[in-house]
């Protein structure tokens, strides 16, 4: 009488199921996110009602409580969730589903058998929500929203040692805004943010979604294109260069126009690491600027 | 240490023997459940105060640099910690043992989240198996505290133990395993907590009794 009660008003979700994976028990708070009762489910192979949980992590958990006696854990961070539930609240709109914690274990008889199994299920969605948050928070520039260096330096690494292990090819794009100095000498600050923000959006919105785009450090901008040869990674530098001298940002009634100057690299055998790569980039950068800026220069 | 804290030889040999018999059901259990062989080799017994057990878990382990670990808690009349120690990256051939191709999880590290899941489920496994039947051979029934993983920690950091009572003495049950598939292999202790040494002696003593 006091455990029904309990187990009907608890904030998670409590599945017991049988040996043969019918539905033993389902609380309220079951009822409640999954629309079926309780009478309704009761006897019906788990299965037959979530066919998503036919996977081999599940049934190997399921035969490690009834073989081992073993409790085990289902983690939002890879599962995101055993029973597709509509989230609850208003705030987000990250998942499409609840996010959930689950846990497994045995259920024995008084002579120790184990006859079933529990599945305690967490609602996660808003923790989940927040981690997400500030997972990438970590990763990106506060300002302009784009990656930051310290996710570049990742990044970059990963690509390199999948080049090296597995070949392959990727090219990367270092570029600045020519006399940024001056748009804050002459518009201000908030201007010259106004501008930073300005060509992160325009770059963001012409390169492929596998590109990456980093903020290196002040009007320093760095792209990553993957599965990019040198030749297609010249044109979408030029291409690059050529909307953003079109682009008239308009800050407080002033129209202004900026250019950028751009260097261009490709992975290749001699480079004994992915800084060695930046500094090629960085290299032919600097070449654009001393040739008179607004221009693409490649490495090598 | 008072004397109910030590093991006669006799004892320490049944325990090994029961030890043995409850490791090698465990690798048929085992089998049952991850579809592949787990070989469990017989294990060392060793009886030390607290204090002495971080030298020598490193001791055994330091033919491996870094090592990856699984630490859980176990509740029952056995009670106590157990401790598995793989070499460093062993997560990633646990994978495709345990054919985990749910490789959607968060947009960054997938592949870290998948190690650190694997490795958890894994262990968690692994350590029931054992946990548990040498348990039940003593009528006894465990529960289990959710694991821990511990990532790519140098073999010398293994077991840091905050233990308040370092003069306590635990019963180091040590094994090492390999799995058929996967290469994967490491070694895993067991470390009885001192509160369980005096039912761990009747249990031995009772068991004992059904054979005389």
């Amino acid at each position: 009488m006091i455990f029904e009660q309990i187990f009907d008003s608890i904030n998670i979700g409590i599945v017991i199921l049988d040996r043969d994976l019918k539905v033993y028990g389902w609380n309220r708070w079951m009822e409640v996110h999954s629309g079926i009762n309780k009478e309704k489910i009761k006897g019906k192979q788990i299965f037959d009602v979530f066919p998503n949980l036919n996977t081999p992590k599940f049934i190997r958990g399921c035969k490690s409580v009834f073989t081992l006696g073993s409790f085990c854990a289902f983690s939002p961070r890879l599962h995101h969730y055993l029973f597709p539930f509509k989230k609850t609240g208003y705030s987000n709109q990250r998942f499409e589903y609840m996010q959930q914690s689950c846990r497994m274990g045995p259920i024995r008889d008084e002579n120790n058998e184990i006859k079933y199994l529990f599945i305690y299920v967490e609602d996660v969605t808003e923790l989940a929500c927040r981690e997400q948050i500030i997972h990438e928070m970590n990763l990106r520039d506060g300002l302009t929203g784009v990656f930051n260096r310290k996710f570049m330096g990742e990044r970059l690494k990963k690509e390199f040692s999948r080049y090296k292990r597995y070949g392959g090819v990727f090219s990367i794009i270092m570029f600045d805004i020519d006399y940024f100095k001056k748009v804050n000498d002459t518009y201000g600050h908030l201007c010259g943010d106004f501008i930073l923000k300005s060509v992160s959006s325009k770059v963001v919105s012409l390169i492929r979604d596998i590109d990456c785009m980093f903020r290196y450090g002040g009007e320093e901008f760095c792209c990553l294109l993957p599965e990019t040869e040198i030749d297609p990674a010249r044109v979408v530098a030029e291409r690059l260069r050529e909307e953003i001298a079109l682009q008239e940002n308009i800050f407080e009634g002033n129209t202004i126009k900026v250019t950028m100057s751009l260097g261009v690299a490709v992975v290749e055998e001699l480079d004994d690491s992915y800084e060695r790569l930046l500094q090629r980039a960085d290299e032919a950068l600097y070449k654009a600027k001393a040739e008179g800026r607004n221009r693409v220069v490649v490495s090598g | 240490m008072p004397e109910s804290y030590t093991l006669t030889e006799e004892e320490r040999e049944i325990l090994q023997e029961l030890m043995n018999i409850a490791f090698g059901k465990s690798a048929a259990d085992l089998a049952d459940v991850i579809n592949t062989h787990v070989e469990l080799r017989i294990p060392d017994i060793k009886l030390m105060p607290i204090s002495e057990l971080p030298a020598y878990v490193q001791e055994k382990i330091k033919g491996y640099t870094n090592i990856d670990m699984v630490e859980q808690s176990f509740y029952g009349r056995f009670k106590g910690d157990a401790v598995l120690v793989f070499s460093q990256g062993a997560g990633r051939g646990l994978i495709s043992l345990l054919q985990n191709d749910e490789h959607e999880a968060l947009e960054s590290d997938p592949i870290d989240i998948l190690e650190t899941e694997t490795l958890m489920e894994a262990g968690n496994i692994l350590i029931s198996a054992c946990v548990g039947k040498f348990a039940e051979m003593l009528k006894d029934v465990v529960t289990y505290a959710p694991p821990m993983v511990v990532f790519n920690k140098h073999y010398s950091e293994a077991i840091s133990l905050n233990h308040d009572k370092k003069d306590m003495a635990a019963i180091v049950m040590k094994t090492d395993f390999t799995f058929t598939k996967g290469d994967v292999s490491g070694f895993l202790f067991l470390i009885t907590a001192q509160e369980s040494i005096k039912w761990l002696k009747e249990a031995l003593q009772s068991f004992m009794e059904q054979y005389e």
